[in-house]
């Protein structure tokens, strides 16, 4: 094939792909009655920048927002914490168990969230974190563990044993030479981590539409989600807030891509 | 160092999954087997009339039904989209190949209640864009119900599945087709290969091991996804596009048992450990034949 050939090939497949985002953003710039009339239009003569306002008044968005920020944000520093700690122990230390333990991280990726939902229910019911954005982070923080513990893990194989003795007759506790010297090091890989952990807990469904109930405690998909079949007439604020809700990942992703893909390829090839 | 430093390390990571991951699932059988119901958490042993219930439930097999097409329909879709992208991806022309590898990912990286509500948007039977262009096109002569009549719900819900998912198989294909040693190419060509040929005999082979983890995953991944059947149709219309994590909800949340819910979470998690179980035995044939 000619290389004019396949770079319009690839464009032209580019269009089903982008659809569905161009047809949400064209939607979110229209004023109501074009969202509801027929023939549907792609730019709306009385293009507006309204349904973007509108919407903080129709559900609570900001508050939304704010959860969705300080979810996202608790449950990624905490796992790249926890995860941190534990990918160091598996990949320095031997111990009994260490193999099992591997194994067991990677099979409950498989769990279906459906399998714990109602027993998670009644615990955080029982703890008092049911409907509380603290119950929420941690539950985020351990369905993120495992796959952030295996990444992690790598990622510390890749950092040589010598660098790391060097640090210890230097003087160095183990976890000095994991913060001085070793952490450093890893830091791209560490970077890619808090991505994957942030757009997980950013984006899930779930668990936030299941664990809360109170509208000053709900996330962001949770508000659009819940809300897609009931208010089927405002389109165009649902799009608007849809949007709004996918800029920082897609910002996020489009400053990290290369990281993110490499770390990710390399944990699922290895 | 102390022996006892590698658990402490993990001790953290360890309480908090087994709290909410392994914790949970033992609970769960303790509840499947009690009459328990949301208002009321003291439920009294049945045994397993639970499980009894949801086996004599015709919506139990009608969603067992429905999740198997959703799986492996949607999996295998997203990893033959996926390949050809890759493949594609994969010839070099220049810059505007890193542009669209980004636009060709961009779905995956969205939250799959902003995918399932695209979706539903686009599919709108009489203000989406994809009925007008049918209609328009003459495709079509009558506008489409797509998530409102249940022979294309289903459907409907796993091209959107498709569109979320592929990438991630694009992604994992392509960083597998670019470590195919360039030598193995070379020798094909020596030999006179076909264009089918090389790519029979040597890109297929190569991606032997991504796809034997794609797969399965994909499959698992998407029996266990809630959210794009709850987002776009909640399971109908009349329970037509209904799959197996959406009916615990229902059980649970609508009809307010709680046993009966357990009692299918249960049913859901032994299916997958089948499901896995006959994987890895295929794997492990092959292997030895």
């Amino acid at each position: 094939m000619k290389k004019v050939t396949i770079q319009a090939l690839m464009v032209v497949l580019a269009i089903p792909v982008m659809l569905p985002f161009l047809w949400m953003f064209s939607t979110s710039l229209k004023p109501l009655p074009e969202v509801n009339q027929y023939p549907p239009v792609w730019i709306s003569e009385n293009m507006t920048l309204d349904p973007y306002a509108d919407m903080f008044s129709f559900l609570p968005f900001a508050t939304y927002t704010l959860n969705s920020l300080f979810v996202a944000f608790l449950a990624t520093a905490l796992t790249l914490v926890f995860g941190g700690l534990a990918g160091f122990a598996l990949s320095r230390f031997r111990f009994r168990g260490k193999e099992v333990l591997l194994m067991i991280f990677l099979l409950s990726q498989m769990l279906p969230g459906a399998s714990v939902i109602i027993p998670l229910f009644q615990l955080l019911r029982l703890l008092g974190l049911y409907d509380s954005l603290l119950g929420l982070s941690l539950v985020h923080t351990s369905i993120l563990l495992p796959f952030v513990i295996w990444l992690l893990y790598g990622f510390f194989n890749t950092v040589p044993r010598e660098v790391e003795d060097a640090a210890l007759i230097d003087g160095c506790s183990p976890i000095g030479a994991l913060r001085r010297v070793i952490l450093p090091l890893i830091l791209p890989g560490l970077g890619a981590t808090a991505l994957f952990a942030f757009l997980g807990s950013w984006n899930e469904f779930f668990f936030a539409l299941l664990l809360t109930t109170s509208d000053s405690v709900r996330t962001i998909p949770v508000g659009i989600g819940l809300f897609v079949g009931e208010y089927q007439d405002v389109w165009n604020q649902m799009s608007a807030a849809a949007v709004l809700f996918s800029v920082p990942p897609l910002v996020l992703f489009m400053m990290m891509r290369k990281t993110f893909v490499k770390g990710l390829s390399a944990g699922a090839i290895r | 160092m102390r022996r006892s430093t590698p658990y402490l390390l993990l001790l953290p990571a360890l309480v908090l999954t087994t709290l909410i991951l392994a914790f949970p699932l033992v609970q769960n059988i303790v509840n499947s087997l009690q009459d328990l119901s949301l208002m009321d958490d003291s439920g009294d042993w049945i045994g397993l009339g639970n499980y009894v219930e949801i086996f004599d439930d015709d919506l139990f097999w009608l969603s067992l039904r429905n999740t198997l097409v959703y799986a492996v329909a949607g999996t295998i879709l997203s990893l033959a989209i996926g390949l050809g992208f890759a493949m594609l991806l994969n010839m070099k022309v220049g810059s505007i190949g890193s542009t669209v590898e980004l636009l060709y990912t961009l779905p995956w990286v969205v939250s799959p209640v902003v995918a399932g509500f695209a979706w539903k948007w686009l599919l709108n039977d009489h203000f989406g864009i994809i009925n007008h262009w049918l209609v328009q096109s003459g495709l079509i002569a009558e506008e489409i119900t797509w998530l409102g009549s249940p022979e294309t719900a289903l459907g409907s819900v796993i091209a959107a599945r498709v569109w979320q998912f592929y990438p991630f198989a694009m992604v994992m294909f392509l960083a597998g087709l670019q470590s195919v040693p360039p030598v193995q190419y070379e020798a094909a060509d020596v030999d006179g290969a076909t264009t089918w040929q090389r790519f029979r005999y040597v890109t297929l082979p190569n991606l032997a091991a991504v796809t034997s983890i794609l797969l399965p995953l994909g499959i698992i991944w998407s029996f266990n996804d809630f959210n794009m059947v709850f987002v776009m149709t909640r399971g109908g219309p009349i329970n037509a596009s209904m799959v197996l994590p959406v009916l615990v909800r229902e059980y649970a949340f609508v009809e307010f048992d709680l046993g009966r819910s357990s009692a299918l979470s249960i049913v859901i998690f032994a299916l997958l450990i089948a499901l896995s179980t006959v994987y890895l035995v295929i794997i492990s044939r092959r292997r030895v034949a």
